[in-house]
């Protein structure tokens, strides 16, 4: 198991390298279908799949066929709200598990797992009826929402995510700093919002960043909860298969992917404005 | 852990301090968000309804398959008649009846396009409300052979929006010899396109072609038919199977990822259209008898804009938008003398979209009765043999 | 332990409520749809008669047919989603310079923007027997002909790892990020080699984010029927396909709750006996990791 000491800078380097290596390929992989999708959101034939000629026919139509753009526009809000939901929920519950260990913290477990194990179509049949007694039975009008359906929809399986995330990045990690604060009488709010908090960011960012992800390709219960006129992306796209994809489904996610990226640059640079990265101030904390 | 852990924290305090400085900052970001996703929410509320001049409700709201209008037809529709359009969309029947079941009459959605056997457990449980036929005076000029279906013989609630069949589509490339039935294609599966053999995902479709190229009624509920369907597909001719794909002309047509295909009419006329190289493909109906499938306008119990749905539904049924909807989708709106017209404006293709009385003679529709559960039992039992 | 500190779960409770409104109680309501039935063609349940027929038809045996296929699916998937994220979490959060992580975290993310039928074309386009891969390996004589990749069972594992592999990379990137530099260079300067420090110090102390990760990749893919069938075909056959079978195609609501509650217990039984394994295998690793702590100090 041990390295032979003769030339460990050599072996250093030569671990770098593929580390490195290995990495690009990775990246490679992730981005190869995308680079495919976006040529062929130029594609002027009838199929996305079949390359005809090179044109902007596919925006152009994209643009003229509300259903795209409204569908889009309706998945980035749902896709918003339901990752600052499930982060918030999954922040405040993974501190907990973390901080706070207890026989409740395998009870919540279990809930959390069956939360990631069910199928989604369950989830799907058992929440359509659910917002509707709550909305209707019950007169909760924000339920009879399409948007607060589809959050809630979304924000189940992302709470868990982000709270077994959060969860696992505080756990063992060393907790003195918060006894200290705790000890000279900060009050807890207080111990959490500056000690807590800043030691779980990569995680919170990284389980934030996930929800939002795994919002946008919500396709099972979105369809079931959905109202009219909210309709999302991933609905739409499988309803369209039946006649056949047509270019304008590419243009369009190319035009989403260089929206979210654009708001994700914004965060970004206001991240920055604010200081270090999330991830350093927690890696000094921690180191 | 706990035990290591507390051995670490030595390593670990000594940098912290400078944290507590950088911490303001953080709130200022977290403001933000949440001024944004308020502004973004506030957007989101829409405004009343209000009643236009020629009577007809201020909007209207379909919930169809995706993609499923030609574009001008819809915003020609606002255009003329004023009512702006919403439209939403369903991937499966199912899910459609789910959503106005659990709603009961409050979906919000008045135009819904249903395929025909699924018609009569709407009408039975209540989802859909009568039509006015004096409100779509423009039903004069469809064609009375896509009328008066099985599922609703009267049109009561329900006119054709789009109808197809299911054939299937080789390459000649592959199969040398010519394939003309469904026997065929089950003689080809098993030998020459082995392996390489696409069906639709849908049950019906894949108990049908057993059926129907044994001269068996396609909606039999005898136990003996259906054990031996089940006994076929499943034992022989599922491990020859590669792809359960319902939409195959999208890509295993273009991209000639198998070499037998079953496929709905439309879908082959797009695939092979695009395909590189669309000769090496071979279109045969499905015989001696095969399916014919049709979806329908139809109109939600509840609708909250009757009037426009009904204007919407007399809308489309213009000779003009018809063939503007057949240009679009690719299948037969069920309108008279449509094939003429197609034919003057240079569609291409026809004999995929239209077809002779006596082919017509030749195929069925579905309706949903008491063998369905074994039908989806057969299609799992073909999926696990196939996946094994 | 000084000072005062909330209730123990306090934090928790906004989540334990949000799932228990939103995810317990209708769930369970579905749930108690198996111990009915369905009472004829137009109508998918009712309850008034209770039994536990249900459970006896779904245990049939294309359910363990099934399962198998998916119990092979579920775990070469999380293996090699676990063997390919490794590395790059890794280099992420240890070789990359800080300021360019948060970048890297989100470019993980970024083709997953792109809806999940679209990424697929995107697959098919270059998988494609005459694909563009095809033509590139062809073009420097790696190939003669067609690639036969998609509809293999290697095609079920790309989808499967291509589309997980975010919710592996991403607690693993997590977990790494909290194992300092400085624990890593002191196990060094205490004679650990590079090889020792990685097996003795980084793994142990990331152990909780490898077992998230391995956790969101192999329950909720266990649960999936489209991921593996997309790429896949009919290889890809998943028995998450039985309970939406029952669903959505043959409206019967009792026979697919029934079908579902089968379906989790077995996954959570795979699980717990997959955990055992691994716990059993890694127990004599365990102590002398102990050891490496007790020098370090």
């Amino acid at each position: 198991m041990t390295s032979t000491n003769s030339k460990p800078r050599r072996q250093f380097k030569l671990t770098e390298a593929s580390l490195g290596v290995w990495s690009v390929i990775v990246f490679i992989f992730l981005f190869a279908p995308i680079i495919v999708i976006f040529v062929y959101s130029f594609n002027s034939g009838r199929l996305l799949a079949a390359w005809d000629g090179f044109g902007f026919d596919g925006y152009q139509a994209m643009l003229e066929k509300t259903a795209v753009t409204s569908s889009v526009w309706v998945s980035l809000r749902a896709g918003v709200f339901s990752a600052l939901l499930a982060t918030l929920l999954g922040t405040l519950a993974g501190v907990a598990m973390a901080r706070r260990p207890g026989k409740w913290v395998a009870w919540f477990s279990v809930l959390l797992l069956f939360v990631a194990i069910t199928p989604e179509i369950v989830d799907a049949v058992s929440l359509l009826p659910w917002v509707v007694f709550l909305g209707q039975d019950l007169g909760l009008g924000i339920f009879n929402d399409g948007i607060v359906r589809l959050v809630v929809g979304q924000s189940l399986f992302s709470t868990a995510v982000v709270t077994y995330i959060v969860r696992s990045r505080l756990v063992g990690l060393n907790e003195n700093l918060e006894e200290a604060s705790a000890d000279l009488y900060a009050p807890p709010a207080r111990t959490f919002w500056k000690i807590t908090l800043p030691l779980a960011m990569p995680a919170v960012l990284a389980g934030g960043l996930l929800s939002f992800t795994l919002g946008l390709d919500n396709t099972i219960v979105a369809s079931f909860v959905q109202v009219s006129g909210t309709t999302p992306w991933p609905v739409y796209v499988l309803s369209s298969v039946r006649t056949g994809l047509r270019p304008d489904i590419a243009s369009m996610s190319v035009v989403m992917l260089v929206l979210t990226l654009g708001a994700l640059a914004l965060v970004a640079v206001v991240l920055k404005k604010s200081g270090d990265s999330a991830s350093q101030i927690a890696r000094t904390m921690a180191g | 852990m706990k035990s290591e852990n507390s051995q670490l924290k030595i390593l670990a305090s000594a940098p912290a301090a400078k944290i507590i400085t950088q911490e303001l900052n953080r709130r200022r970001f977290l403001s933000f968000a949440a001024a944004a996703g308020g502004a973004a929410f506030l957007a989101a509320c829409s405004s009343p309804d209000a009643i236009l001049k020629n009577g007809l409700e201020g909007s209207l709201s379909m919930y169809s398959w995706g993609d499923y209008d030609a574009p001008e037809v819809l915003t020609g529709f606002t255009k003329k008649l004023g009512p702006k359009l919403t439209v939403d969309s369903f991937g499966s029947n199912e899910e459609m009846i789910s959503k106005l079941t659990e709603a009961k009459g409050t979906s919000g959605y008045d135009i819904v396009v249903p395929t025909g056997p699924f018609i009569p457990q709407m009408v039975q449980n209540k989802l859909l409300t009568k039509l006015d036929h004096s409100l779509i005076p423009n039903i004069k000029y469809m064609d009375p052979a896509f009328l008066g279906r099985d599922w609703d013989p009267n049109n009561d609630y329900s006119i054709c929006k789009a109808w197809g069949t299911t054939g299937f589509v080789y390459d000649k490339t592959v199969i040398k010899r010519e394939l003309l039935t469904w026997n065929d294609f089950f003689d080809a599966a098993e030998n020459e396109a082995s392996g390489s053999v696409s069906v639709l995902d849908d049950p019906g479709e894949i108990t049908g072609m057993y059926y129907w190229a044994h001269g068996i009624d396609w909606n039999t509920t005898k136990k003996e038919d259906i054990d031996a369907a089940e006994d076929y597909l499943v034992n022989t001719f599922a491990k020859h199977v590669a792809s359960f794909n319902s939409n195959p002309g999208s890509d295993a047509v273009v991209q000639s990822l198998q070499s037998l295909i079953q496929i709905w009419n439309g879908d082959a006329r797009l695939g092979i259209s695009e395909s590189d190289d669309p000769d090496k493909w071979q279109w045969v109906l499905g015989s001696p008898a095969t399916e014919l499938w049709m979806d329908n306008w139809a109109i939600a119990e509840g609708a909250p804009h009757p009037k426009s749905a009904h204007a919407f539904i007399n809308y489309v049924l213009e000779p003009a938008n018809s063939l503007k909807e057949l240009d679009y989708i690719g299948y037969h709106t069920g309108g008279t003398g449509i094939e003429e017209k197609a034919k003057e404006e240079g569609l291409e293709m026809l004999d995929l979209v239209f077809f002779t009385p006596e082919q017509l003679a030749t195929m069925k529709t579905a309706e949903i009765n008491e063998a369905q559960a074994r039908t989806v039992d057969i299609w799992n039992k073909m999926k696990a043999a196939a996946g094994a | 332990m000084s000072g005062f500190r909330l209730p123990r779960p306090t934090l928790a409770i906004p989540a334990i409520g949000w799932l228990l409104i939103f995810f317990v109680a209708p769930v369970l309501m579905v749930l108690w749809f198996s111990f009915g039935y369905k009472p004829g063609i137009f109508a998918s349940h009712a309850n008034d008669k209770l039994s536990f027929d249900r459970y006896a038809e779904a245990l049939n045996p294309t359910f363990f047919t099934t399962f198998w296929n998916t119990l092979w699916v579920g775990l070469a998937g999380t293996i090699l989603c676990l063997l390919i994220a490794f590395p790059v979490a890794y280099w992420m959060s240890v070789k990359v310079p800080v300021r360019f992580r948060g970048l890297l975290l989100a470019l993980v993310m970024v083709p997953y923007w792109t809806n999940f039928l679209v990424r697929t074309i995107g697959w098919q386009i270059i998988l494609a027997p005459h694909g563009w891969l095809a033509t590139a390996l062809s073009s420097v004589g790696i190939i003669h002909g067609p690639l036969d990749i998609l509809y293999t069972r290697s095609a079920v594992l790309l989808g499967v790892v291509y589309n997980y592999l975010p919710l592996m990379i991403l607690p693993l990137f997590v977990a790494f990020d909290r194992v300092s530099n400085e624990m890593r260079e002191a196990s060094k300067d205490l004679g650990a080699g590079r090889i020792a420090t990685l097996f003795r110090v980084t793994i142990p102390l990331a152990m909780p984010g490898i077992i998230v990760g391995t956790i969101l990749v192999y329950i909720p893919l266990m649960g999936d029927y489209i991921t593996a069938k997309v790429l896949g075909g009919a290889k890809g056959n998943m028995a998450g396909v039985l309970v939406a079978s029952q669903f959505q195609t043959a409206q019967n609501w009792a026979l697919g709750s029934a079908m579902a509650v089968l379906l989790i217990v077995v996954i959570l039984l795979s699980a717990a006996l997959a955990g055992l394994i691994i716990w059993l295998a890694i127990l004599p690793f365990s102590r002398s990791r102990k050891l490496v702590i007790g020098m370090a100090k």
